[in-house]
C-alpha cells in the first residue's frame, strides 16, 4: 500500500482517537453539570470493556447492558488491537505524549520482550485475584485509571490554573485586564466551579497519571505495552485475528517501517500481532509501499508470538493469590466498627468491594464534592473507593448523580424519592465540643441546615451555668436518630474551627454490615 | 512630572474617585418610616403597586447607578417550598430599577447550599439572566473586611461587589427560623458576608441587629406571597408553606420587619435580634408606633 493511502489511513485514525477521547471527556464532565434527569449515559467506556463484563459477571447480577463489552471483543478477532489504536481515549492520550518526544526516539530502540510481556502478567495476577473478592481491575484498568484521573487531579487542576491565571488578569487595570475580564466572567459562568473541588489524594492520584503519560517520554505508549491489562486482553485475543500486514516483494529491508511503530516492532523487524494497535504508521513510513493490509485465516504452525513461559504464569498467578488474601485478613476485616460512610445507594460492604471498580465516575459527579477516594479507611483492598467526607462536603438531599453514574451498581441506581429515606450513617453530637453544652453559647447552625423536613437535628431550651458561673437559657441541640439520613451537612457546617462537634459515622447505616 | 504623566494621572485619579462610590452610609436617616404592605393575586403586580406606593423607584434610585438586588437564595429549593425570594417579586423590582435609569442591577447571594443548585432550582438566575441583570456567584477573593463598629460585629469579611454599589435593595423571604425565631431584612444581610458566618450565631439577635445597623438597606421589599411557617429556614415540605400574597416595603429596615413579623403571626417583642435593635435605637418595635398602609390590589 503507498505512503499516500498510508498516511490517509494515519489521519483518519487520529480523527477516531480524537472523537473518542472528545466523547470520554464530554461524558466526564457532563456527569457532574448536567441536570438529573439530563445526565447522559455516563457509562458508555465502561460497557464497552471487557474486564468490566468479567467483574459483572462475579459479582452479579448481571447487568446486560455489559454485553456490549463482546462488539469489540468480535471486532478485534476480526482487526486486531483496533481498540488500542483507535478508540481507547487513554491510549490516544499516551499516543499524544508519545509524539511529543518523538524527536527524542529517532535511535532504534530494541524490543524489550520482558516489557511486553509484563501487561498479561499483570492481567493474570488482576484475574485470579478478583476470583477472591479482591476487585483491583480497576487500578490499572485504562477507563477507571483516566476517569478516576480526570475527576480527581486533571479536572479540578486545570480549574485550579484557570482560575488563578484568569482571576489575576482580570484584576489587571491595563489593557490586559480589558481582555481578560470578559474572557473570566465567560469561564466563572460557564467553565470553572464556583468553589475549587478538592480530593483526598489528589496529589498521589496526579502523580500516578502524569508520571504515566511522561513515561511516554523514554518508551512508545508505555502504559499500553507495558501496563494495561485491557490491552492484555485484546492482544491475547489479536494473536488470531485475521487483519495481517504481510511485506511484498518491493521490501528493502531499509527499516523506516519501525520509525514510529508504538512497539518498536514493525512488520519488517518482528512483526506480533498481538502487540500491533493498527496506528499504521508504518504504512505511512514506507518509502517504497511494501507494506500490504491484507485478511488471512490464521495459519497452523508456528506464528510469531510473546514466549510466556510457564514459570513467569504460574509466579503471577502466585502473585495474584497472595494479592488476594493478603487484604482480607487485614485487621479492619474483623472490627464491626469501621470510620467512614459511604454515599447513598452502596450495597454491602463485601458486594460493594467486589462491585467497584474504583473508576471515580462518583466523585466527579458528586456536587458538592463530598465523595472522596478512600486512602485507607476502607483497608487495603478499599484503596480509592468512594467514602463521603462530610467536612469537605455534604451529600445534597435533592441529588442521586451518585447512585446513576455508577456504572457498576456498587451504588444502586436510586431515585429521589427513595434517596431521600436512604440512610447513610447517624449524626452524633459531641457535648464536649458543642457550644450549646460546652460554653453555653446558641448556636444551632446544624439545625438549621438539616434537610430532612421534620428536622433530625433539634434543640430544647434548658437553664445551664455557663463558664462564667451564670444562669442562662441555652437552645442545646440534639439528634433525632430515627429521622436522621445521614447526609453530614451538619458537619459540614459546624462553625467550629478545631473540628466539627457533630459528627456523621456509619451507626444504623442502611446496609448489611458484611465485612 | 511631566505635564502628561499628570494630566494622564490626574484623569485617573479623579475617574477612579467617580468610578469607586463606597456604600458608606450609616444607620438609617429616614424619619417618615413608612411600611406598605400589599396584598393581592399575582407577586409581580403587587411588588410593582408597593413600590409605587413609597413613591416610586426613582425617589430611591439616580439616573445612572449601579443597584444591587440581594435576594435571599440561600436554598436548593424551588418557589414552592418557601425558601428563597420569589423570583416574580424580584422580576418587578429589577424592570422597576432598570426603567428608572439603573446603569446595572447586579443579583448575588451568599448561598448556604452549593451556588449553582441554589441560583438555579431558585428560578433566580434564569429570571434575572432573561432581564439582563449582573447575576453573579459570590468570589472569596473579592472578600474586603468591613467595619461594622458594633459591640458584637466589628470587622467581618463582606463581598466587595456590595459595597462597591450606589444602591442596595434587601428582597427577604419571610420565613420561620430555628435559631433566630425568623428571617427577615436584617437576617438576609447574612448573604453579604464571607467568612465562618455560623460563628454569628452565638448572640445572633445582636449581631444582626448590628448588621443591619452597620450597613445601609435603601428599600426594603419583604417576599411574603408564600411564608414558610415551621421547620425553617431550609424548610421543603410544602404543608410547611402558607400562601399569604403579601409583599411588605419600606425604606426603613426595622421598620418592615417589625411589620412582617405581626404579619408572620409573631409579637416583635419577642423576636431577638428585633429587641436587640429596639434596644439600639435603630426604631419602633409596637407596631402600633408604625405607620402602615394596607392594601389589596
Amino acid at each position: 500500500m503507498d505512503a499516500k493511502t498510508g498516511k490517509r489511513l494515519q489521519r483518519l485514525r487520529i480523527s477516531s482517537q480524537f472523537f473518542f477521547t472528545w466523547l470520554f471527556f464530554f461524558l466526564l464532565l457532563k456527569s457532574g453539570g448536567a441536570a438529573i434527569e439530563h445526565l447522559p449515559q455516563t457509562g458508555f467506556f465502561f460497557y464497552i470493556d471487557p474486564l468490566f463484563l468479567w467483574v459483572n459477571i462475579l459479582a452479579g447480577p448481571f447487568l446486560q447492558v455489559f454485553l456490549l463489552a463482546l462488539i469489540p471483543l468480535i471486532m478485534t478477532m476480526v482487526f486486531g488491537r483496533f481498540f488500542c489504536g483507535w478508540v481507547c481515549p487513554f491510549g490516544a492520550l499516551n499516543q499524544f505524549f508519545t509524539w511529543l518526544g518523538s524527536r527524542r526516539q529517532r535511535k532504534k530502540i530494541a524490543v524489550s520482550r520482558s516489557s511486553l510481556r509484563l501487561k498479561y502478567l499483570l492481567l493474570i495476577i488482576l484475574l485470579v485475584a478478583s476470583l477472591f473478592a479482591s476487585q483491583l481491575l480497576g487500578w490499572l484498568d485504562p477507563f477507571a485509571l483516566l476517569t478516576r484521573s480526570s475527576s480527581v487531579a486533571l479536572v479540578p487542576g486545570a480549574n485550579f490554573l484557570a482560575q488563578h491565571a484568569l482571576q489575576s488578569g482580570a484584576q489587571n487595570q491595563g489593557w490586559v485586564g480589558k481582555i481578560i475580564k470578559p474572557l473570566y466572567d465567560f469561564s466563572r459562568r460557564f467553565l470553572l466551579t464556583v468553589r475549587q473541588r478538592t480530593f483526598l489524594q489528589a496529589a498521589a492520584i496526579g502523580l500516578i497519571f502524569f508520571g504515566l503519560l511522561l513515561l511516554n517520554l523514554y518508551r512508545r505508549r508505555f502504559f499500553c505495552n507495558s501496563l494495561c491489562p485491557l490491552g492484555a486482553v485484546y492482544g491475547f485475543v489479536a494473536k488470531y485475528s485475521l487483519l495481517r500486514l504481510p511485506l511484498n516483494e518491493n521490501c528493502t529491508n531499509c527499516g523506516a517501517c519501525s520509525n514510529h511503530c508504538t512497539y518498536y516492532g514493525s512488520p519488517f523487524q518482528d512483526y506480533l500481532k498481538s502487540e500491533c494497535v493498527l496506528c499504521l504508521n508504518c504504512l505511512n513510513d514506507c518509502p517504497f509501499a511494501a507494506i500490504d493490509v491484507r485478511f488471512q485465516l490464521p495459519r497452523s504452525g508456528k506464528r510469531p508470538a510473546l514466549d510466556m513461559g510457564r514459570r513467569k504464569i504460574l509466579a503471577a498467578a502466585g502473585c495474584g493469590l497472595a494479592a488476594a488474601a493478603l487484604p482480607q485478613i487485614g485487621v479492619n476485616k474483623k472490627a464491626k466498627a469501621h470510620d467512614f460512610i459511604r454515599p447513598p445507594g452502596a450495597v454491602a460492604e463485601k458486594e460493594f468491594l467486589k462491585k467497584c471498580v474504583r473508576c471515580g465516575a462518583c466523585l466527579q459527579a458528586c456536587p458538592t464534592n463530598a465523595i472522596q477516594p478512600a486512602v485507607f479507611q476502607a483497608g487495603l483492598e478499599g484503596i480509592w473507593t468512594p467514602v463521603l467526607i462530610p467536612v469537605n462536603g455534604y451529600c445534597e438531599y435533592e441529588c442521586v448523580r451518585c447512585t446513576r453514574v455508577c456504572p457498576t451498581h456498587a451504588l444502586m441506581p436510586l431515585t429521589l424519592e427513595e434517596k431521600k429515606q436512604f440512610k447513610i450513617g447517624t449524626a452524633v453530637i459531641n457535648r464536649s465540643t458543642c457550644y450549646t453544652y460546652a460554653d453555653g453559647y446558641n448556636c444551632a447552625v446544624c439545625e438549621e441546615h438539616c434537610p430532612v423536613p421534620e428536622k433530625a437535628i433539634r434543640f430544647r431550651e434548658v437553664e445551664v451555668y455557663n463558664f462564667r458561673g451564670k444562669l442562662k437559657k441555652v437552645k442545646q441541640i440534639y439528634v433525632v436518630p430515627d429521622l436522621c439520613i445521614g447526609c453530614g451537612i451538619c458537619e459540614n457546617v459546624c462553625p467550629r474551627t478545631d473540628a466539627p462537634a457533630i459528627t456523621v459515622g456509619a451507626e444504623e447505616e442502611q446496609r448489611e454490615n458484611s465485612f | 512630572m511631566k505635564r502628561r504623566t499628570f494630566v494622564k494621572n490626574g484623569v485617573l485619579f479623579s475617574s477612579s474617585i467617580l468610578l469607586a462610590r463606597p456604600n458608606r452610609a450609616q444607620a438609617n436617616p429616614d424619619t417618615a418610616a413608612a411600611v406598605i404592605q400589599v396584598k393581592g393575586e399575582s407577586p409581580y403586580e403587587i411588588t410593582k403597586r408597593a413600590v409605587a406606593e413609597i413613591g416610586g423607584m426613582g425617589k430611591i434610585i439616580s439616573r445612572g447607578d449601579v443597584v444591587m438586588v440581594k435576594p435571599n437564595i440561600g436554598w436548593n429549593r424551588t418557589v414552592e417550598q418557601a425558601a428563597c425570594t420569589n423570583p416574580e417579586v424580584l422580576r418587578a423590582l429589577i424592570e422597576l430599577a432598570f426603567n428608572a435609569g439603573a446603569k446595572k442591577v447586579v443579583v448575588m447571594d451568599n448561598t448556604c447550599h452549593k451556588a449553582e443548585d441554589c441560583y438555579q432550582r431558585s428560578g433566580i438566575e434564569a429570571m434575572a439572566r432573561e432581564l439582563g441583570a449582573d447575576v453573579r456567584y459570590c468570589d472569596e477573593s473579592r472578600l474586603v473586611a468591613h467595619d461594622f463598629k458594633g459591640e458584637y460585629l466589628a470587622k467581618w469579611p463582606v463581598f466587595k461587589d456590595y459595597l462597591e454599589v450606589d444602591k442596595f435593595i434587601n428582597v427577604p423571604i419571610l420565613k420561620h427560623h430555628g435559631s433566630a425565631g425568623l428571617t427577615i431584612a436584617m437576617k438576609n444581610l447574612y448573604g453579604i458576608l464571607g467568612g465562618n458566618r455560623g460563628k454569628l450565631h452565638r448572640d445572633m439577635g445582636e449581631n444582626i441587629a448590628e448588621l443591619a445597623g452597620g450597613f445601609r438597606s435603601h428599600l426594603v421589599v419583604v417576599d411574603a406571597y408564600r411564608i414558610l411557617l415551621r421547620n425553617g429556614p431550609v424548610g421543603g415540605r410544602l404543608s410547611d408553606v402558607e400562601m399569604r400574597k403579601t409583599v411588605i416595603a419600606s425604606t426603613h429596615i426595622m421598620h418592615a420587619d417589625v411589620a412582617a413579623a405581626v404579619l408572620f403571626g409573631k409579637d416583635p417583642r419577642q423576636v431577638e435580634f428585633l429587641q436587640a435593635a429596639h434596644k439600639k435605637k435603630m426604631g419602633e418595635i409596637d407596631i402600633a408606633k408604625i405607620q402602615v398602609k394596607l392594601l389589596t390590589v
